[in-house]
């Protein structure tokens, strides 16, 4: 279980959060004038990449405040929590190594736990 | 020969005995043995079966790692699985070996391993593959009567309690090094917690004598020094009988306490305590495991690892067998030689793998002194006897083998830290030739590995590792100097297997004792492809049992390796996953068990209910009425058909306040509701109410309910009972992230008011009764309009509304006055023969009227068009959530299945929820090609009003098939029901009934 730290309430255990998927992801104004592929992108589909990734969380059992976070999905690094009103901080601020400890390959999972 | 009491050195105390049974036969023990050191006082060396082949097994280890002698405890609520090794013995204790039939000394099981030849690796796999039918009836219970471990629990309550701790650091581990980081951090600004899985501290000072001196203390001293200065120290904490099982992300461990290790259970109180550990930096001292060496029936009662066999000898002060026969191919087993020396019992042969140059001078010297019997560059080849080690043949130089007889063989194959808490906190591990095994590398969190985990075998050296480690702590400054009664070379020769002949089917060399797995099954399972360490393991099962391997996972690695032609850091671990150790499930439910495990929600009327009979379901947490008995023979159906009867005739009520309510307010609310909501708001009246549905993005009904518009800035919602907190969460959602801009406030007030719904031609009668000073007239008081008033000392809001089609109320008031206002509703309503229903009353008269139910005609892939609900839909409206999907290509199909009523062309007959609705009159049988269906039912209701059954189904293009004949399948048989579509509405259509 990871330490989520609240920019409202402060360290908590992630128990008390839920995952809201990818940030910055704006619903669309004007939606009437988006074609059918455009619209179901925003609807349906979602990032969930190996590395940093840019995610909403909310205290749903705390404050109920939604904030974004940015997060390592590979070793549960969180390298950033910032409120929704704060900007989006840059990829090229973390250092995406892409290589949980064990030394996993970028695609899939198996057994390197043992140090070459 | 027998076992003997060590007399010099023990810590249990003999002058405390203690009475136990074991397949019950009554032994003695004493205060302190585990049921392992009891029994091997006792000369029981015959403890248990095995799993696949009933070979009989003895006490192979001292400790967590047993594979064997795992036993059942019969007075504690028949647990299974137990560790004998561990579990300590108490007056009156029960144990019952397992897995054996009729005994242990004489099981008919152990025909299995006469046909051994039958299940190799995998055999599940490959054996048990027909004839059809076979598995269900013949060979799945077969299996599972002689295959496994104990048998389950009986009248288990769980009462285990869990605990929070955060500290600055954990000590894993009150051994030497953790004991001495310990001594260096005491009366510093660290909060330290250290845990302990035995009942005392000490860990290899105890087990052995290992270590002489420190600070030229005698080792005992030390340690009850050290207890003394934790004990008055200000900040720190033991934890004893606590086993960590788990190192989770973010420095978070999970201990386990046995509150009543030792002690008999008194099942008032909890036994178990589940420690949750956040911590800032993690100390793993948790020591080393032994591993064997496989041999021919290297699994014999009387063959023990080398270190466990010391360890009862220090610890329990038992000496299990007067003259073993030790085998190693390092140098820790010294130590265990030179106390069997000094308690003069010499080992009947010293046999070593390693040539003369590896084990030094020093100890072929001791050995020539003391006249053992020793051989150098020797092997064991295998033992021999009837359910015990009788004969050991010792392999000497290649061909030469020599027989010597004696009833116990002590095996050390090396030592491994115990990288398993270390791997699970995603440290990388790497492979140390010197020490022949693997070693923590690089952390991933801030984990600090102390002594023989870090692979420092060198007690020597320990003090110096500490200080160097812990350097970047405020930790005191504080020297330990360690004298060692030993060598510090460690020494060891690589050997996984020794070179052994098959003498029978019985003659068999094990990898995994628990799993009964051979190093044969390995061979096999590599020559058929397995050669990846992950497949290879779950194909033979080797290191799946509840010991996980602990003394044997690196020797099959080793095996595999040398079948490779790889080395052994190139074919790599399996992955290490927690638990630990097996913990009991109830460890981990705690307090949220029974009633507890869910709480439960219950309305204000909730007595009343109950002296009313009714029959209660689970509505998410709540317990509502389900129907109410008039009298104890009355079955459901009949009290349906008389409550939806008495309702449309007279007058029904239903308490509905599970129904979820929202508050919505701000300057804002009116933009927010017509955003959320298909529904037009602006243009609607305030004090009136309007029958509302909330999409999601994919244009899916989510929920549905009222809504009460007060004025544009402020409205009350109610949604489905069960989806209250989705749409209240739903709404924060969107407020906080899509339009932060809205000034709109929303809140929960399910719970702030108690709902009763009151229906039928009579409530009018019976409202004004209740209500005397409000005026009930149709024109004062019309359909879809509220009123918000004082009553009984209180605010009521009284909205006329309707979900049976009848002339309808909804009352909302405090819940402190909900049973007052009900009883007095029937105070008034007797003389109209009020009646009250439940949940399938409400069911029942919604169905009739043609209304739907949010799960029930939906699933999440029905639109509001679906349902013929374009009324509903603001299209007018700019946006609102959903309203984009309405319009995709997919839901604006027109062979969408879509809401019909349906009847069954013979009346007589009853139509199944759940149902398929077909074209064909039959279901052929078999089925050999798909049947075409065009939908489901999804409710059905003998409707006592109309006295037929009436059923709505969601079906393709169902509004174009108004009035044709289909069929529904039946749970009977092939013969299909024949039915005809119709309008879903079977009731007042006209909606006279609901607006006059």
């Amino acid at each position: 279980m990871i330490l989520i730290n609240c920019p409202y309430c402060g360290e908590r255990d992630q128990s008390e959060f839920s995952n809201g998927g990818e940030a910055h992801v704006a619903r669309p104004e004007n939606s009437e004038n988006l074609n059918d592929k455009d619209w179901g992108q925003y609807v349906f589909y979602r990032d969930n990449p190996k590395g940093i990734f840019y995610e909403r969380w909310v205290h749903s059992h705390g404050c109920r405040k939604w904030f974004n976070a940015v997060r390592n999905t590979s070793t549960d690094e969180i390298l950033k929590i910032y409120k929704l009103d704060e900007k989006q901080p840059k990829l090229d601020r973390f250092t995406n190594t892409l290589k949980t400890p064990s030394g996993e390959p970028k695609v899939g999972s198996g057994n390197f736990t043992v140090k070459k | 020969m027998s076992a003997l009491d060590n007399k010099k050195c023990s810590y249990v105390k003999k002058n405390k005995k203690i009475a136990f049974t074991f397949d019950g036969k009554k032994y003695y023990g004493y205060k302190g043995d585990t049921i392992a050191s009891a029994l091997l006082r006792n000369n029981v060396r015959l403890v248990a079966r095995s799993f696949k082949y009933h070979r009989p097994r003895g006490i192979y280890t001292c400790g967590i790692e047993e594979p064997n002698a795992i036993v059942q405890i019969l007075n504690e609520h028949n647990e299974p699985n137990t560790r004998a090794t561990v579990k300590q013995i108490y007056d009156g204790m029960k144990v019952d070996s397992q897995n054996r039939w009729p005994s242990l000394n004489l099981d008919i099981g152990s025909i299995n391993n006469l046909l051994s030849p039958m299940f190799s690796a995998g055999f599940y796999y490959k054996t048990f593959m027909g004839p059809k039918g076979f598995w269900k009836r013949i060979y799945e219970p077969i299996i599972r009567r002689t295959a496994g471990l104990g048998k389950p629990p009986k009248e288990f309550r769980s009462k285990s309690i869990h605990q929070n701790h955060n500290v600055d650091i954990v000590i894993v581990g009150a051994g030497l090094s953790g004991l001495i980081a310990a001594r260096k951090l005491i009366d510093t600004e660290y909060d330290v917690l250290i845990l302990e899985q035995d009942s005392f501290i000490g860990g290899v000072l105890k087990n052995s004598n290992k270590v002489e001196k420190i600070n030229n203390q005698e080792v005992n001293k030390w340690i009850k020094e050290t207890e003394r200065l934790i004990k008055t120290s200000t900040n720190i904490k033991i934890l004893k009988n606590s086993l960590v099982t788990s190192y989770n992300f973010t420095n978070h461990l999970i201990a386990l306490e046995d509150k009543f290790a030792g002690k008999a259970i008194d099942t008032s109180k909890s036994e178990l305590t589940l420690h949750k550990i956040r911590t800032t930096h993690t100390i793993l001292a948790n020591g080393h495991i032994e591993r064997f060496i496989s041999f021919r029936n290297n699994d014999l009662p009387g063959v023990m690892l080398a270190s466990s066999f010391e360890k009862y000898i220090h610890r329990y002060g038992v000496i299990p067998e007067t003259n073993p026969v030790i085998f190693t191919n390092n140098s820790s087993t010294v130590t265990l030689l030179k106390s069997l020396v000094d308690l003069d019992h010499k080992p009947a042969a010293y046999v070593d793998a390693r040539d003369k140059n590896k084990i030094g001078k020093k100890l072929l010297t001791y050995l020539k002194k003391n006249n053992i019997p020793f051989y150098t560059n020797a092997e064991i080849e295998g033992c021999d006897g009837n359910k015990k080690v009788e004969t050991i043949s010792i392999r000497k130089n290649k061909n030469k083998i020599i027989k010597v007889k004696s009833e116990m063989l002590c095996v050390s194959g090396g030592i491994n830290p115990d990288i398993h808490l270390f791997t699970q906190s995603k440290g990388l591990v790497k492979w140390d030739d010197k020490l022949i095994t693997f070693k923590p590398d690089v952390p991933f969190q801030n984990t600090i590995t102390l002594g023989s985990v870090s692979g420092n075998y060198n007690y020597e050296k320990t003090n110096d590792e500490i200080n160097n480690k812990l350097s970047f702590l405020k930790a005191k400054n504080i020297e330990f100097k360690i004298e060692i009664n030993d060598t510090n070379n460690f020494n060891i020769k690589e050997l996984w297997e020794t070179q052994h002949e098959k003498k029978s089917n019985w003659s068999k060399s094990f990898i995994d004792l628990h799993n009964d797995v051979t190093t044969k099954d390995l061979k096999q399972a590599v020559v058929e492809g397995f050669d990846r360490i992950e497949h290879l393991k779950r194909f033979t099962t080797n290191s799946m049992g509840t010991d996980q391997g602990k003394i044997s996972s690196i020797n099959s690695l080793g095996i595999v390796s040398k079948i490779l032609k790889k080395q052994i850091s190139e074919v790599g671990t399996t992955t290490y996953r927690p638990p630990y150790a097996p913990l009991s499930f109830s460890a981990i439910a705690g307090r949220s068990t029974y009633e507890f495990y869910d709480p439960q929600r219950k309305t204000p009327i909730h007595n009343w209910h109950v002296d009313n009979k009714a029959v209660f379901e689970d509505v998410g947490q709540w317990k509502r009425p389900w129907y109410f008995k008039e009298h104890d023979a009355e079955t459901m159906h009949q009290a349906l058909q008389r409550e939806s009867k008495q309702t449309r005739q007279t007058a029904g009520i239903l308490d509905g306040s599970t129904l979820g309510k929202i508050e919505i307010k701000g300057k804002d609310a009116l933009e927010f509701m017509n955003l959320m909501y298909t529904n037009p708001f602006t243009k609607m009246k305030p004090m009136t109410s309007r029958y509302a549905l909330m999409l999601g993005e994919d244009g899916m009904i989510k929920d549905d309910g009222i809504v009460c518009k007060f004025n544009d800035k402020h409205f009350i919602a109610t949604t489905t009972s069960g989806g209250a907190p989705k749409v209240l969460a739903d709404m924060e959602e969107y407020l906080q992230t899509e339009w932060p801009h809205l000034q709109v406030y929303v809140n929960s007030i399910t719970e702030q008011f108690t709902t009763f719904n009151i229906s039928g031609p009579k409530s009018r009668d019976i409202m004004s009764k209740v209500f005397t000073e409000v005026d009930f007239s149709n024109e004062n008081f019309p359909f879809m309009t509220f009123k918000v008033f004082n009553y009984m000392d209180t605010e009521v809001r009284i909205m006329r509304a309707s979900f049976t089609g009848e002339l309808g109320y909804e009352i909302y008031i405090t819940p402190n006055h909900g049973l007052a206002l009900w009883k007095r509703i029937f105070h008034h309503g007797n003389v109209f023969d009020l009646v009250p229903y439940g949940t399938e009353t409400m069911h029942l008269l919604r169905a009739e009227k043609g209304y739907v139910v949010i799960g029930q005609e939906t699933d999440g892939t029905v639109t509001p068009i679906d349902l013929n609900f374009n009324w509903m839909i603001g299209k007018k409206k700019k946006d609102f959530i959903g309203k984009r999907s309405l319009t995709r290509s997919d839901t604006a199909r027109e062979d969408r299945k879509q809401l019909v009523g349906i009847i069954p062309l013979d009346k007589s007959e009853f139509i199944e929820e759940g149902q398929h609705v077909v074209e064909r009159e039959r279901i052929p049988d078999p089925i050999k090609t798909p049947v075409e269906y065009l939908g489901h039912v999804s409710s059905s209701y003998h409707s006592p009003n109309l006295n037929h059954c009436i059923a709505m189904a969601m079906i393709k293009g169902g509004n174009k098939l108004m009035g044709s004949k289909l069929f529904v399948s039946s749970s009977y048989g092939t013969k299909n029901i024949p039915v005809e579509v119709v309008s879903p509405v079977f009731i007042d259509p006209e909606n006279k009934r609901l607006i006059s």
